[in-house]
């Protein structure tokens, strides 16, 4: 019996190695309570596209993926339900452009301090981000 | 054959003069501003807050200053502390030059932002910074005046809507012109190199 488990349990395939990266990930100082952005380069060193199709953050209320657009003088800022990230290419999540939009975090953020997210994407994959934080 | 190699050598000379005279020239001009200019510059419409801690600003009673205006809201997560961050850059860079500098941060959104909620927003980014809003009436009647716009977006009747709002700093000169905007992005460094110009 405990032979056929351990023969079950190696039957299981490894999962592929992940080509998706996160490097350079920081995020504004905030209140407790008040939103933040977090920013990074998301990287996919494989030969297949992928799609971001959700964030998650166990330090704020809601995480949301979000752009700012400069249109006619004025600023907008709208949220994105689907971020693709082409094979062999890199997302750049920047100040001015797209962002990971954290509402209502759950402990003043302070230099030094640190909050995590949680990317996933189409292909089932996650990742998950720690973003230093910076002064705003 | 002689003069078609003296001309030649003198060709040759130019070119390898041309970087040099184009340093000169550049340098003569000044580096050019980074914001947009507005021609014709006008009296900058009425501005009257008071601040949460009791400061009064008037622009009309700023003249002998240059005054920065930025117009966002505090649940504004990446443009609007993106450009304070680039003004307390310009500010530090600026040094002893920057007393002569207002710095004014406007929510947009007065509904959820209040006169104590904008001050420190803008403290935040550095203790001289001034941070106010108004009642809707007078933020209606500055939008009006100042000829901008602002406007929430997605479901107003939750907490975390947006507000579209104007992209630019407002820059007003030492005689109380509207003179400058400056679109987001433009480093504290360069900000802080256009603003000795104006002081």
């Amino acid at each position: 019996m405990l032979a056929a488990c351990a023969a079950e349990r190696e039957t299981i395939p490894t999962p592929p190695a992940v080509p998706l990266s996160v490097h350079g990930a920081w995020a504004r100082a905030a209140d407790s309570g008040a939103m933040t952005a977090v920013y990074f380069t998301l990287a996919n060193g494989g030969a297949a596209a992928d799609t971001l199709m959700r964030v998650q953050s166990v330090d704020a209320a809601a995480a949301e993926m979000h752009v700012s657009t400069q249109h006619a003088g004025m600023m907008h800022m709208s949220p994105v339900t689907a971020l693709p990230v082409p094979a062999t290419d890199s997302v750049a999540f920047r100040p001015l452009g797209a962002h990971v939009m954290l509402t209502g975090v759950n402990r003043p953020l302070t230099e030094g301090d640190s909050v995590t997210a949680t990317l996933t994407f189409v292909s089932g994959a996650t990742l998950t981000v720690r973003a230093g934080v910076r002064k705003p | 054959m002689i003069r078609r190699v003296a001309g030649y050598l003198w060709v040759m000379r130019i070119k390898q003069l041309l970087p040099v005279l184009m340093t000169l020239v550049l340098a003569a001009c000044g580096e050019p501003m980074r914001g947009i200019e507005i021609r014709d510059a006008e009296v900058a419409a009425p501005f009257v807050f008071t601040a949460f801690d009791g400061t009064r600003v008037d622009i009309a009673a700023e003249q002998g200053k240059v005054v920065l205006v930025y117009f966002g809201y505090t649940h504004c997560p990446d443009v609007c502390p993106t450009t304070m961050g680039d003004w307390a850059r310009a500010r530090r860079a600026l040094g002893d030059a920057a007393k002569d500098v207002r710095w004014i941060f406007v929510s947009m959104d007065p509904e959820r932002d209040t006169p104590e909620l904008a001050l420190s927003y803008a403290r935040q980014f550095d203790p001289s910074f001034l941070g106010v809003t108004g009642t809707t009436e007078e933020i209606e009647a500055l939008k009006r005046a100042w000829g901008i716009a602002a406007y929430p977006e997605g479901d107003t009747r939750a907490n975390d809507y947006t507000v579209a709002h104007p992209a630019n700093t407002f820059v007003v000169d030492r005689d109380g012109k509207l003179r400058y905007l400056y679109e987001p992005g433009v480093s504290g460094e360069d900000l802080a190199k256009d603003l000795r110009k104006l002081l």
